[in-house]
C-alpha cells in the first residue's frame, strides 16, 4: 500500500512539471484579428497633448490627437486639421483655415473654437492659465481669434519664421480638460484605457476624417521591461512590432517571420560635457576628448556600424540645414589629443564622472566604450548609473554632474535641435554660453529667407563644433522589427509610431 | 540548529568529502580571485570593436562580450566583488548581530524583548525587498549593498549570539564570574562572545553563501556593481539577450558563482556534520 | 506556566508591537529618500512655483510626524492615498498586480510540496544509498542557483530545446485561467527550485531522525505506510515545525518572485515595485513595502499559532 502511495505522489509530480511544458504553449495573434501589438519599453504617463514632455508618450498618442499640421514619414510637414496657413510676410500673424468634416472621438465636430480653445491653452492664454504656458514652444503667441470668414487667426508677439512645426500640438473639444484620464482627439485612433506596467488599448476612430483609415481595430501599446524582454515577446508572436531595436538584437531574430525596417532617427546622441565645471571649462581639454575618442568604434560596438556619426550638434537627418562642411573636424588623433591636454595643465590626465541613466542600455555601453577609449589620454571616466527620474533631477534640470551621455530627440524642425544653446533656454543642461550664438538664434526667427536662415544655422553649427561644447557621438538608426503578418508600418525620423497606415498583409 | 542524525557509517568519510568539494570550488574562485590582482590576461573593462561576441577561442579561452571585453578577464575580475561584498557584509551583520545578540541573551527582559522586536521587523521584509529599498533609497553602490545586506542579515546572527549566550550563561563559570562582581561588559566580550565563535562558524559561512545569491540578483537588476566594472550578476544581465547566440556569455560567470555558492554550502554543511557528531 | 490564551495574546501584542515597529522602517526609509517627488512628477522644465505649489498639494510641506500620522492612517485602513506617478489609488495598482504574484507564489508553493514531500520520503527510506545520495548533491547545487539564474537557464531549455513554452506571454486569469497558470508556471518552478531543495533537505532530515524513534519503529510494525507516518508523526515532532518551514519559504518565494517577474517579463509587483523606486512614488512604494512585510508579519503570526496547536510544547518556550 505505502509504496502505492509514494508512486502516485511521484507520477503526480512528474505530470505537474510536464503540465509546466505543455501547458505554456503560445497563444500567438490570430492571423482573423485585425489588430496589432506593439512593445514599448517606456511606461506612459501624460496622455494630454499639452502637457506631454516624454518622447515615449508622444509616440502614443500621436495616433490620438492630431495638430493643425501633421508630419509625415519623410520628415514634412502636410495640413492636417488645417487645410492651409497663410503667414504673413514679416511672419507674425499666422491664419489657418480649419477643415470641415472632421470629428471628435466623442461625435462633437470640430469648428474653429475648439482650434482656438486649444491653443490658447497650450500657450498658456485660458483666464485660468495666469500665462503660464503648457507648450512652452507657443509661447510667443499673443493672441488667438476666429476672423469673420471663420479662420483661426494666430499673432505672436514678434516675428517668427520657425513656428510652424510647432502647431502640431493636438486639438482637442472646447473647454474640454479631461485629457489626462479621458483623451478625446480628432486622431486615426480613439483611446481605450491604461492600465499601468501592461498597456495602452486604441481602438478603431470609425469616423476618421480621412476615408479608408485606419485599417487596424485595434492597437495595444504593450509594455515591456526592457529591450529583452520585448525581444522574447517578439520572438514569441505576443507582439508584432518592435521598435527601437539595436541590430544584435536584431540578427537574433527568424527572418522569414519579420520584416526589418530602418530610418534616421535625428536624434543627437552625445557626451554632454558640462561647461560650468573644472576642467571641462577649458576648450582645449573639451577638444582633446573630441580627439581621443573614435565615434567609429562607439558605432561599431554600440550599434554594429549602423549609425550616422556625428561631429555636431545636428543629424544630417536634417537635409540642408545640415553643415557638411563640419564632417571630419573630430577624427580620432590621440597625439593631438594628448599635446591639448599637456597644454591644459593635464599631462597625467584626470578623474571625472559619467552619469548615464541606467533604462538606457546604448547609452551605458556608450559610457562604458568610452571610458576605455578615454584612458588613452589619461582620462578615468567613473559611470555612474542612475534611474531615468534621478537623472532628469540631477543632471538634466539640476545641473549637478560633470559628465552624461543621452540622445537629444526634437522635432523635425532646425530651431527645436538647437534652441537648448541659448545661454538661456532651460534645455541648455551643458551650461554652454556664448553670446554669438545667442545673438544668432534670436535672429533667425525673424530671417524670412529660407537660405538665409539655412545659412545662419551653419553658423550657428560651426560655432558649436569649434567651441567643442560636448562631443557628439552618433544618430542612432532607428531600427524597428515588424511581423510579416502586417504591412504599411513607416520608421519616422522622429519619436512616433504611426498606426494609421498599418494593416494585415495581403488586405 | 537541526540536530540531523547521520548515518553512523558515513560520519566521518560524509563530513571529510564535503569538505574536500567545498574548498575545490571554492578554490576555484578564491585563485582566480588572488591572480585577478595581479595579472588578468586583458584589461578586464577593455572594449574592442573588432572582437565582438568572439566564441572562446586560443586568444579568448571564454570567448568575449557583446562590447569585446575578454570574458575570462571579466570573470576573474568579478570574483572580487563577489568575494569582497560578500566578506564586508557578512562582517557588518556579524557585528551587528553579535552586539545586539549577546545583550539580548545576556539581560533577557525588557532589553532582549526591544533587540528582538527590532530584529524580527527587519525579518519581516521578504529578505531582498529590505536590500532593494535600502540601495533605491541610498543609491546603487557597492558600499551601500554591503550595508544593505549588512542589515538584512544581521538579525540571523542575532538570534544565533542571543540563544547562545541564553545556554552560556547559565554556566558555573559565568555565574561564578557574575557573583564575583566582573562586568557584564567585560563578561559578554572575554567569557561568552569566545564560546559562540563555534557556533557562529556555520552560520557564517552560510551567511557568505546567501549574501551572495542576494548581491548577484540586486546586480542583475542594476542595482548593485555599476558597469563597467564586472560583477556575475551584472554579466548575466547583460548576457541574457545574447543566450542563444553566445551562451558563454552566461555558462562562465553562472558557473563561478554556483561555484563558489556551492562551495561555502559544501563547506557549511561539513561543519555542520562535524558538529552534530561532536554533539552526540 | 503560560495558559494557551495567554499564549495568544502575547503572540497577538508582538504581531501589533512588530507591524509598529515596520511601519516607523518604512516610513524613515522612505522619508530620507533622495530626489523631489513633486519635481520628479512636473518635469525638468517646471518652474520653482509650480513644484512648491504641488509640494504643498502633496502634503511634502508638513511636519515629519504629521505626514507619518496621515500616513499610518491610511495604511491600516487599507488606503494609502493616491500614486504619484500613475494617478491611480495605490490599492487599485497593488490589487492589479496581485494576480501575477499571488499566482506565482501558490503555484510555485504546490511545487515544492508536490515534488519535495515524495522524493525526501523516497530518498529517507535507504538513507546513503545511491539514489538517495544523488538526491542530496542535485539538492546543494540547486539551493546554490539564484532564481534568476535558473530563469535564464528554464528560458533556454524550454525556449529553444523544447520550444514548449512561450515566454513573457502573461494572460490575465479573467481572460483565461488555464492559460494564466500556463505562463506562470516557468517562473514559479524558477522559485521554487531551491526551495525543492530547502524542504527536501529538511524533510528528509527529519523523517530519517524520527524513523529510528521507537514509536514510529511500533507503529510501522503495525503497518502504517511512511505517508501516514510522515503526517501522523514525522511532521509534527520535528524539531523545526514544518510550518515555520513552509512560512519562511512562502516569504522567501515572495521575495524571489519580485526578480523573476522582471527575467519573465511578468507584470506583477516586482515589477510595480522597481517602477516606484524609479518615479520615487512614496505613496506607491510605501504601501507595497508595507503590505509584504504585512503579509510576512501575519504568515508568521498564523504559522506560530497553527504550530502551538499542534505541539503544545512550543507554547512552553
Amino acid at each position: 500500500m505505502h509504496r502505492f502511495i509514494t508512486k502516485a505522489v511521484v507520477t503526480a509530480s512528474a505530470l505537474c512539471l510536464a503540465a509546466a511544458g505543455f501547458a505554456g504553449c503560445s497563444k500567438k495573434p490570430d492571423a482573423a484579428n485585425n489588430n496589432a501589438v506593439v512593445g514599448i519599453t517606456q511606461e506612459p504617463g501624460i496622455f494630454d497633448p499639452h502637457t506631454v514632455v516624454a518622447a515615449g508618450d508622444e509616440e502614443i498618442i500621436f495616433n490620438v490627437y492630431e495638430g493643425l499640421f501633421k508630419y509625415d514619414y519623410e520628415g514634412n510637414l502636410n495640413p492636417c486639421l488645417a487645410t492651409e496657413v497663410e503667414i504673413s510676410s514679416d511672419a507674425s500673424v499666422y491664419t489657418f483655415t480649419i477643415r470641415d468634416g472632421v470629428k471628435f472621438h466623442d461625435g462633437s465636430d470640430l469648428d474653429a473654437a475648439d482650434v482656438v480653445y486649444s491653443l490658447k491653452r497650450a500657450a498658456g492664454l485660458l483666464d485660468t492659465q495666469g500665462g503660464v504656458a503648457l507648450v512652452s514652444e507657443l509661447d510667443p503667441i499673443k493672441t488667438v481669434e476666429i476672423t469673420a470668414d471663420g479662420k483661426v487667426q494666430v499673432t505672436l508677439e514678434s516675428s517668427n519664421s520657425e513656428l510652424l512645426c510647432y502647431f502640431t500640438t493636438g486639438i482637442i473639444p472646447e473647454g474640454y480638460d479631461n485629457c489626462q484620464a479621458a483623451p478625446v482627439g480628432t486622431g486615426p485612433f480613439k483611446f481605450e484605457s491604461y492600465t499601468p506596467g501592461q498597456s495602452v488599448i486604441l481602438v478603431k476612430n470609425d469616423n476618421y476624417w480621412q476615408k479608408g483609415l485606419p485599417y487596424l481595430d485595434k492597437v495595444t501599446f504593450k509594455i515591456c521591461a526592457d529591450m529583452d524582454a520585448g525581444l522574447t515577446e517578439l520572438a514569441a508572436g505576443s507582439i508584432d512590432i518592435f521598435p527601437y531595436l539595436t541590430p544584435d538584437r536584431v540578427n537574433q531574430l527568424d527572418s522569414a517571420k519579420f520584416n526589418v525596417l530602418s530610418n534616421g532617427s535625428n536624434m543627437v546622441q552625445l557626451l554632454a560635457l558640462n561647461n560650468a565645471v573644472e576642467p571641462l571649462n577649458d576648450l582645449r581639454v573639451r577638444q582633446a576628448i573630441n580627439y581621443a575618442i573614435s565615434r567609429k568604434d562607439i558605432n561599431t560596438v554600440t550599434m554594429d556600424g549602423t549609425s550616422v556619426e556625428l561631429t555636431t550638434a545636428m543629424s544630417p537627418a536634417m537635409g540642408n540645414y545640415y553643415d557638411s562642411s563640419l564632417d571630419g573636424t573630430f577624427d580620432q588623433d590621440i597625439e593631438k589629443a594628448k599635446a591639448l591636454m599637456a597644454e591644459a595643465g593635464y599631462e597625467n590626465g584626470f578623474d571625472i564622472s559619467c552619469t548615464v541613466p541606467s533604462n538606457y542600455l546604448i547609452h551605458v555601453n556608450t559610457a562604458v566604450e568610452l571610458a576605455s577609449e578615454l584612458k588613452a589620454i589619461g582620462i578615468n571616466l567613473e559611470i555612474k548609473q542612475v534611474d531615468w527620474s534621478t537623472w532628469v533631477d540631477q543632471v538634466y534640470a539640476g545641473r549637478q554632474y560633470e559628465t552624461t551621455v543621452i540622445a537629444l530627440t526634437s522635432a523635425y524642425a532646425p530651431y527645436d535641435v538647437l534652441e537648448r544653446y541659448q545661454s538661456t533656454s532651460d534645455g541648455n543642461f551643458i551650461n554652454y554660453s556664448n553670446s554669438e550664438v545667442d545673438r544668432l538664434m534670436a535672429q533667425i526667427p525673424l530671417t524670412s529667407d529660407v537660405n538665409e536662415r539655412t545659412e545662419l544655422y551653419h553658423q550657428v553649427l560651426g560655432l558649436l563644433t569649434a567651441d567643442a561644447c560636448s562631443v557628439y557621438i552618433q544618430d542612432p538608426t532607428t531600427i524597428t522589427v515588424v511581423s510579416t503578418r502586417l504591412e504599411g508600418y513607416h520608421v519616422y525620423p522622429m519619436y512616433v509610431q504611426d498606426m494609421s497606415q498599418v494593416k494585415l498583409t495581403g488586405n | 540548529m537541526s540536530q540531523a542524525v547521520k548515518n553512523k557509517a558515513n560520519r566521518s568519510p560524509e563530513a571529510s568529502a564535503f569538505y574536500i568539494a567545498g574548498i575545490i570550488l571554492l578554490g576555484i574562485v578564491v585563485i582566480s580571485f588572488i591572480v585577478s590582482l595581479f595579472w588578468t590576461p586583458y584589461e578586464p573593462d577593455a572594449t574592442s570593436a573588432a572582437s565582438k561576441l568572439l566564441a572562446p577561442c586560443l586568444e579568448h579561452p571564454f570567448g568575449t562580450d557583446n562590447l569585446g571585453r575578454d570574458v575570462l578577464s571579466r570573470v576573474m575580475a568579478a570574483s572580487k566583488y563577489t568575494i569582497f561584498i560578500s566578506a564586508a557584509g557578512v562582517a557588518i551583520a556579524l557585528i551587528l548581530g553579535t552586539v545586539a545578540g549577546i545583550p539580548a541573551g545576556y539581560f533577557g527582559g525588557i532589553t532582549d524583548r526591544g533587540i528582538m522586536l527590532l530584529g524580527n521587523s527587519i525579518m519581516c521584509f521578504p529578505g531582498i525587498l529590505l536590500a532593494l529599498v535600502a540601495v533605491a533609497v541610498f543609491g546603487p553602490s557597492v558600499t551601500n549593498v554591503i550595508w544593505a545586506l549588512g542589515l538584512v542579515f544581521a538579525p540571523t546572527f542575532a538570534r544565533v549570539c542571543r540563544l547562545g549566550t541564553m545556554e552560556i550563561k547559565e554556566l558555573d563559570y559565568i555565574t561564578h564570574a557574575r557573583v564575583m562582581g566582573v562586568k557584564p561588559a567585560r563578561i559578554m566580550t572575554f567569557h561568552i562572545f569566545p564560546n559562540l565563535v563555534g557556533q557562529l562558524l556555520p552560520a557564517t559561512v552560510i551567511g557568505l553563501a546567501n549574501m551572495t545569491l542576494f548581491e548577484s540578483g540586486m546586480s542583475y537588476l542594476g542595482l548593485g556593481v555599476q558597469p563597467p566594472e564586472a560583477s556575475y550578476g551584472k554579466m548575466l544581465s547583460e548576457a541574457q539577450a545574447y543566450v542563444r547566440v553566445a551562451p558563454w556569455l552566461v555558462i562562465f560567470p553562472a558557473l563561478m558563482l554556483v561555484f563558489y555558492i556551492l562551495g561555502l554550502y559544501f563547506i557549511s554543511e561539513g561543519l555542520r556534520v562535524n558538529l552534530s557528531k561532536g554533539g552526540k | 506556566m503560560k495558559s494557551k490564551a495567554g499564549y495568544f495574546i502575547g503572540k497577538f501584542i508582538e504581531l501589533i508591537l512588530t507591524l509598529f515597529v515596520v511601519s516607523l522602517l518604512v516610513f524613515a526609509a522612505f522619508s530620507i529618500i533622495p530626489g523631489d517627488a513633486a519635481r520628479v512628477m512636473l518635469g525638468p522644465n517646471a518652474s520653482e512655483a509650480q513644484v512648491n505649489l504641488l509640494r504643498a498639494q502633496m502634503g511634502l510641506d508638513k511636519p515629519l510626524i504629521a505626514r507619518y500620522g496621515s500616513w499610518l492612517l491610511g495604511i491600516i485602513t487599507f488606503n494609502p492615498g493616491t500614486s504619484y506617478s500613475f494617478n491611480m489609488s495605490v490599492s487599485d495598482l497593488i490589487s492589479q498586480r496581485l494576480p501575477v504574484t499571488i499566482g506565482m507564489s501558490v503555484i510555485a508553493m504546490v511545487m515544492v510540496i508536490v515534488i519535495s514531500y515524495p522524493l525526501a520520503v523516497v530518498s529517507a527510506r535507504k538513507p546513503g544509498r545511491l539514489g538517495d545520495q544523488i538526491c542530496s548533491v542535485i539538492g546543494h547545487i540547486l539551493f546554490a542557483i539564484p532564481p534568476y539564474a535558473a530563469s535564464l537557464l528554464l528560458i533556454l531549455l524550454a525556449g529553444s530545446v523544447f520550444s514548449l513554452v512561450t515566454v513573457g506571454n502573461y494572460v490575465s486569469p479573467s481572460d483565461d485561467f488555464l492559460g494564466y497558470v500556463g505562463c506562470l508556471l516557468l517562473p514559479s518552478f524558477a522559485i521554487a527550485l531551491p526551495k525543492i531543495a530547502m524542504s527536501f533537505k529538511f524533510l528528509r532530515s527529519s523523517i530519517i531522525e524520527q524513523r529510528t524513534s521507537d514509536y514510529v519503529r511500533t507503529s510501522k510494525s503495525h503497518g502504517l505506510s511512511d505517508l501516514k507516518i510522515l503526517l501522523r508523526h514525522v511532521l509534527p515532532n520535528s524539531n523545526v515545525s514544518s510550518i515555520t518551514i513552509i512560512s519562511i519559504i512562502l516569504s522567501d518565494i515572495l521575495g524571489g518572485s519580485l526578480i523573476v517577474e522582471q527575467v519573465f517579463n511578468l507584470p506583477g509587483l516586482g515589477r510595480l515595485l522597481l517602477m516606484a523606486i524609479d518615479r520615487r512614488d512614496f505613496p506607491l512604494l510605501s504601501g507595497m513595502v508595507f503590505y509584504l512585510a504585512f503579509i510576512t508579519v501575519i504568515l508568521y503570526f498564523l504559522s506560530d499559532i497553527a504550530a502551538s496547536l499542534a505541539d503544545p510544547r512550543i507554547r512552553l518556550k
